[in-house]
């Protein structure tokens, strides 16, 4: 499949998904207004969507908030944020995106937004004094594939419905546990109930892992189509792997949002009978993505990496 | 009814809607290569727009190198005249070399490489061409979907009748087109 198909393939699945969880969350509202009570049923679900209208409404100050991201003042920067044009240009934006900063020595980066117009990319200082200019550019059109395939969107939806879906079962939880049970509903019903509201946050956790890891290959091959230069994009994955810290105001809820899983070491995930732990890792393992990128460009990475300047240096030695 | 004039009628139905969707994948592709061309032509603007600028500072301190002055602008007119992509990329080309001129002259001077106002042009003017370059990569992209679309069956019985032409690439050297990054997930 050639990168526009699977462009394409990609917004497909998104309106599936969205359908799917859709779904998923009126199926545990109406497990609640079975088991326990109608009335209860249609408030959950009233609360849920109140819940999503707001986070959906939200989202890119909370994001920016989770992320501690913090606006570029005007003047500072500039090469970087010439960069971020030059990538949005190639990949045929209409908009430039903001650019944000995030203080952290872990280098990583990350997009928001739920339309291209609104959208930013945000990296930690540690991505600019640890990345050369070329693997940075890689990295930023990482990002920038992310808003171009509406993965930014599909996140930020997907998160949101999770946590709807976690408050809906929560709701009904504390229903069964504060003895609020009305209505006459059979044992198996109540059985079913229990299961399904036990379920349904972790069936909603895994949909969304398993969504942005599939985004990570699309977003790794478009990035070398828009550079037209696969081999940065695999030496800055390289050099991410390589580099062991980790970002300090990482959270669970925004991990799907960065170029590398910013809590914990990606790279010693295997295929295998680790299987079932990487359902709920939000990043495919470098290694895979590396051999991913190896292939669609035809070449192999060198054993060490490049020792080119950092971004960061680069940009205090000209000035 | 005769039951072959059913067929005949659904056949026509699914023939009209096949039709519908390939022309609307083409205005579609077609319009996608008319952004990424505009993307171009701003950057070429921009460009052509720096470079009085340019001439009037390195003027200032070498007025005798008349010769260089008359290319840079020669090359700039025949950019801002260039209509078609191919032309605008010869064009473009054109005024790199005449830059490249300029600046050798430039490097004479010290003075003038020191000074604020050179500086920045020239920061511009290296800021232009790497947009160039990225708007190319983006141009090129959508134009050879494009010309796919239309010099491939099916659509291709649908583009010669109702006008749509494969386009010009950008590029100096000819229909070079640019390598399409496949991917296996």
């Amino acid at each position: 499949m050639t990168l526009q198909e699977q462009i394409r393939a990609n917004r497909f699945r998104s309106a599936i998904v969205v359908f799917g969880f859709a779904l998923l969350l009126v199926l545990v509202a109406g497990l609640i207004g079975l088991a326990l009570d109608l009335s209860l049923g249609a408030v959950a679900l009233a609360a849920a969507v109140v819940y999503g209208v707001f986070a959906l409404l939200r989202s890119r100050s909370m994001i920016a908030g989770f992320t501690r991201a913090h606006e570029l003042p005007p003047g500072e920067l500039v090469p970087l944020r010439r960069l971020v044009e030059n990538v949005s240009i190639a990949a045929g934006l209409p908009v430039t995106p903001d650019v944000r900063i995030v203080d952290d020595t872990a280098p990583n980066a990350f997009a928001a937004g739920l339309r291209p117009e609104k959208s930013y990319v945000g990296v930690t200082t540690g991505l600019l004094s640890t990345m050369p200019k070329r693997e940075l550019e890689a990295v930023l059109a990482h990002e920038v594939s992310h808003i171009r395939n509406r993965d930014t969107y599909l996140m930020t939806m997907a998160t949101v419905f999770a946590g709807a879906i976690a408050l809906v079962a929560d709701i009904g939880f504390r229903t069964l546990a504060y003895g609020g049970r009305s209505r006459k509903a059979g044992a198996l019903v109540g059985v079913l109930a229990v299961v399904g509201l036990l379920l349904a946050p972790y069936a909603a956790l895994m949909l969304r892992m398993s969504l942005s890891r599939r985004r990570e290959f699309l977003a790794d091959a478009g990035a070398g189509e828009i550079l037209n230069d696969p081999e940065a994009m695999a030496l800055a994955l390289r050099r991410l792997e390589v580099d062991t810290t980790t970002v300090r105001y990482a959270e669970a809820s925004t991990a799907h949002l960065w170029v590398e899983s910013p809590t914990e070491r990606v790279g010693s995930h295997g295929a295998g009978i680790l299987e079932f732990s990487s359902w709920f890792n939000t990043h495919p393992p470098m290694r895979s993505r590396i051999a991913a990128l190896e292939e669609a460009g035809g070449f192999r990475l060198p054993e060490r990496l490049p020792t080119d300047e950092p971004f960061a240096t680069e940009v205090a030695r000209i000035r | 009814m005769p039951g072959w004039l059913w067929i005949l009628l659904a056949v026509a139905g699914v023939v009209v809607l096949v039709a519908a969707y390939g022309y609307n994948r083409l205005v579609r592709l077609r319009n996608e290569a008319g952004t990424g061309w505009a993307n171009i032509d701003v950057q070429l603007q921009r460009r052509a727009d720096l470079i009085p600028n340019l001439v009037e500072a390195v003027k200032g301190y070498a007025a005798h190198e008349r010769g260089v002055f008359d290319e840079v602008t020669r090359a700039r007119t025949a950019l801002r005249q260039a209509t078609t992509p191919g032309s605008a990329a010869v064009a473009n080309e054109g005024l790199t070399a005449a830059l490249g001129r300029l600046f050798a002259v430039a490097e004479a001077y010290p003075d003038l490489k020191a000074s604020e106002n050179f500086l920045r042009l020239q920061e511009d003017l290296t800021d232009t061409e790497d947009k160039i370059s990225a708007a190319r990569r983006y141009y090129n992209a959508t134009v050879l979907r494009f010309n796919t679309a239309v010099q491939t069956i099916p659509w291709l019985l649908l583009a010669r009748p109702l006008g749509f032409r494969a386009r010009e690439f950008f590029s100096a050297e000819g229909d070079i087109a640019p390598p399409e990054v496949s991917f296996a997930p």
